[in-house]
């Protein structure tokens, strides 16, 4: 099978034989879960539930506070008695109203899940409806809603949908797992998707590291028996090729215009979890209330891919499950190493789009000093997107904005690959972030500066004056 | 609440990524240390005992040059990151093997102080320090800098002068003397057994450095294929040999380790492409029309000079659409208006 792939990127050391190949294993069943209500992009959840109610495992428990396209609504994911409402950390460092729900006896096996619906013989709107309602986000990062995802506007025509299965991060497995273990729901998810946007063309893209599972997935293709063109695109294992923008490079050799979303270069990207999260919804009425992820890293003794309910927390877990090696322990990642989030505490929940936690210890990460820049030029060497991440920081440095969007700031999306090559130890990404926040102020700043001065000089002048 | 030994280890925060590439600073300049070894190592086999000792107080007096500053203005030292001897090292190779060591020790920290150290240290100087050191010297002590010697393989360094090739031509002599046939001109050139500097003669030991180099990632190929082939190509266009002009004087140890330097240079493909051409250009116009037989040290630092506009050649980035012309317009129109 030919290789696709995009230019430049790293090759990384990737890590994952800690738990390349393992089986998921379904965590025991939490005392306790910490669910936080808003886990998706978009405008905020409010609770549904008051502290003392009996909530069962799929119980809607969180819905969107004003009606909007954007939200999605969050579920009780074991069975039990809401304990407590309150602010808690979350997976992005910051804090956020969070449902606590405590298991209790005797009721455990109790859910309540939705009535399984025929995703081919239902309409488009009920489809949708039934995705949103399962509370389906994408579950590779951002957290984007995927009913949203999958109604594009009718000026985007879509011809392909690519489940992405790249998985480039290293440690993390969980994909990989899901396609070995479930492809048959991955493929139903992908007909899903196919009969609900109209498009004949599906592509399950992966890393030539997991080329092993081809003969696998090509049975189940074969098996499945959903029409549909869906093929199997094997990528090269390139850091950061689960990108949507690059995975879309390298298997459609187009470009997703600047400022831009997939749809605009004729694609919709699919994380493989989501997908199979969507069969599950219309097969079972099981809305998202676990998640795989990888446990893994130095400091963990067990490194493993888990099923966990979402809400719990690494730590209310066996130690005969889950050991971790406090001794060695140093940093915490929600998510890989290349884009996941530092964490002050264990005590943080899992969330719909937590791919993994990675348990590190002090030699598997660098804490080296930033030196002087070398101007060696590998971070644009190395930039996927082609950007000139030091000028772009140069630019920043200086106080010039406009000078570094030019170059590309607001094309970054923060795979940490200019970082990473750094040889000055330069911490490029973090410099990047800080001067897009800058940015956004200073656009806010200028609104705000607008808006006072338009309703001050509204009487007087005429509106002509509001270009400048 | 969950079990409070979460609690108990210091975790440590930082932004994304949490890995980094094991090639930092010093790995570089190890490597690049390394790459220019062979060529200093047959300068020494070549030129003798003088030539070895040139190197050895370059290097020491760079990397004293660099400490002492640092420690007079009270900067964080950093003479482990190695970029000093780097300097050091490069400075010795391309001066005559029998300059007295005392110059040779000027040279070297007028390079490290007020081409490097006054302009704020590593990644801030505008200039090659080592091709500052080189052209300090040829303006301060003419007569020394320019005195060459024949090679003599571990034996007595013949005091006498000698003719470097370039010399020769410039001179309007025949490179004969180095050579019965042309062939063997042409391998006396590629092997560096002729009058010279210490390290920029052996073209071959110079290639296997740059293949080093290459291989490791380090630098790109773009400044010194394009420089080396300007010279060829303008040496050719004004009559020269055009093999002669590569295979003599520093052509190609400028290219490989001068015009590449990380600093100094272009960070940008396009602008990398444009430096190799311009010092190219300006290395044949000097050796054509110069005062200097050698036009390799001014070629790259006047385009030193020309880096900071290089840099503004980047790239067209992933996704880029081609600004709206409509809008231009609608926006001049506006402005006209």
């Amino acid at each position: 099978m030919a290789v696709s792939t995009f230019k430049r990127g790293l090759r990384l050391n990737t890590r994952k034989h800690a738990t390349e190949g393992f089986p998921v294993e379904l965590a025991p069943l939490p005392k306790q879960v910490v669910i936080p209500i808003n886990q998706h992009f978009g405008a905020p959840n409010k609770s549904l539930v008051n502290v003392g109610d009996k909530v069962k495992r799929g119980q809607r428990i969180a819905e969107g506070a004003a009606p909007g396209p954007m939200t999605v609504p969050v579920h009780a994911s074991i069975s039990g008695i809401v304990k407590k409402i309150e602010n808690r950390l979350q997976s992005n460092n910051t804090e956020g109203p969070c449902i606590i729900i405590e298991a209790e006896e005797g009721v455990s096996d109790e859910t309540d899940f939705m009535p399984p619906l025929d995703p081919f013989a239902c309409t488009k709107e009920e489809a949708l409806q039934r995705i949103r309602d399962a509370g389906i986000t994408g579950m590779g990062g951002a957290g984007f809603p995927t009913h949203v995802k999958l109604s594009p506007p009718p000026n985007k025509p879509i011809d392909v949908i690519i489940a992405d299965g790249a998985e480039c991060e290293p440690y993390l497995t969980t994909d990989e797992a899901l396609m070995t273990e479930k492809p048959d729901l991955l493929i139903k998810g992908l007909a899903i998707v196919m009969k609900l946007t109209g498009v004949g063309k599906a592509i399950i893209g992966m890393e030539d590291n997991k080329a092993k599972l081809i003969p696998m997935l090509e049975q189940e293709l074969r098996l499945g028996g959903y029409g549909g063109d869906i093929s199997l695109g094997l990528c090269r294992t390139l850091y950061p090729q689960g990108s949507e923008k690059l995975l879309i490079k390298a298997l459609m050799g187009r470009e997703v215009p600047s400022g831009g979303l997939p749809m605009d270069a004729g694609c919709i990207v699919s994380n493989v979890g989501s997908l199979v999260a969507i069969a599950e919804a219309f097969t079972l009425g099981k809305p998202l209330i676990d998640r795989d992820l990888t446990v893994s890293g130095g400091a963990c003794k067990l490194p493993k891919n888990i099923r966990a309910p979402i809400g719990t927390i690494l730590t209310d877990l066996p130690p005969q499950f889950m050991d971790i090696d406090y001794s060695k322990l140093r940093k915490v990642l929600f998510g890989g190493p290349m884009m996941g989030t530092a964490v002050p505490t264990l005590n943080i929940p899992i969330q719909k789009n937590t791919s993994g936690i990675i348990l590190m210890t002090e030699e598997e990460t660098w804490l080296d000093a930033e030196g002087p820049c070398l101007r060696c030029g590998r971070c644009i060497r190395n930039c996927s997107c082609k950007l000139s991440p030091v000028i772009m920081n140069n630019a920043i440095e200086a106080g010039d904005l406009d000078e570094a969007v030019k170059v590309g700031l607001m094309d970054c999306f923060e795979c940490g690959a200019c970082t990473y090559v750094c040889p000055a130890r330069i911490k490029l990404t973090q410099r990047f972030r800080v001067g897009k926040q800058r940015l956004r102020l200073k656009v806010q700043a200028a609104q705000a500066a607008q808006t006072k001065a338009q309703t001050a000089a509204a009487p007087a002048a005429p509106a002509s004056n509001a270009k400048s | 609440m969950s079990d409070t030994k979460a609690e108990a280890p210091l975790l440590l925060l930082s932004s994304s990524p949490h890995i980094a590439s094991p090639v930092g600073g010093r790995v570089i300049m190890a490597w690049v240390l390394a790459a220019i070894a062979p060529a200093a190592i047959f300068g020494v086999a070549l030129f003798g005992i003088p030539a070895l000792l040139n190197i050895v107080v370059s290097i020491a007096a760079a990397e004293f040059a660099e400490f002492a500053f640092r420690k007079i203005t009270k900067q964080e030292l950093r003479n482990g990151d190695l970029s000093a001897a780097v300097t050091g090292l490069l400075l010795a190779l391309i001066i005559p093997p029998g300059l007295p060591l005392w110059m040779t020790a000027l040279g070297s920290i007028f390079a490290i102080v007020v081409a490097k150290e006054f302009f704020g240290g590593l990644g801030a100087n505008v200039f090659n320090p080592a091709l500052i050191g080189r052209a300090f010297l040829l303006m301060s002590f003419p007569a020394a800098a320019t005195t060459w010697q024949n090679p003599s393989f571990f034996g007595a360094v013949d005091a006498v002068g000698a003719a470097t090739p370039l010399r020769i031509i410039k001179s309007g002599g025949s490179l004969s003397v180095l050579g019965d046939s042309y062939g063997a001109i042409v391998k006396t050139l590629f092997l560096g057994t002729h009058a010279g500097s210490i390290g920029e003669s052996s073209i071959v030991l110079i290639l296997l450095g740059f293949a080093v180099l290459l291989l490791k990632k380090i630098i790109d190929w773009r400044a010194p294929v394009v420089m080396t082939a300007t010279v060829f190509a303008f040496s050719f266009l004004l009559g020269r040999d055009p093999l002669a002009a590569i295979l003599s004087g520093g052509v190609v140890f400028g290219a490989v380790f001068m015009a590449t330097d990380y600093v100094s240079a272009p960070v940008t493909a396009t602008g990398k492409l444009i430096f190799g051409f311009g010092a190219g250009l300006i290395t044949v116009l000097i050796r054509q029309w110069g005062n200097y037989p050698e036009g390799v040290s001014y070629g790259i630092l006047i385009m030193n000079a020309a880096t900071p506009f290089l840099n503004r050649l980047i790239q067209k980035k992933y996704g880029w659409v081609q600004p709206r012309k409509p809008a231009a317009a609608d926006a001049a129109k506006a402005g006209a208006k």
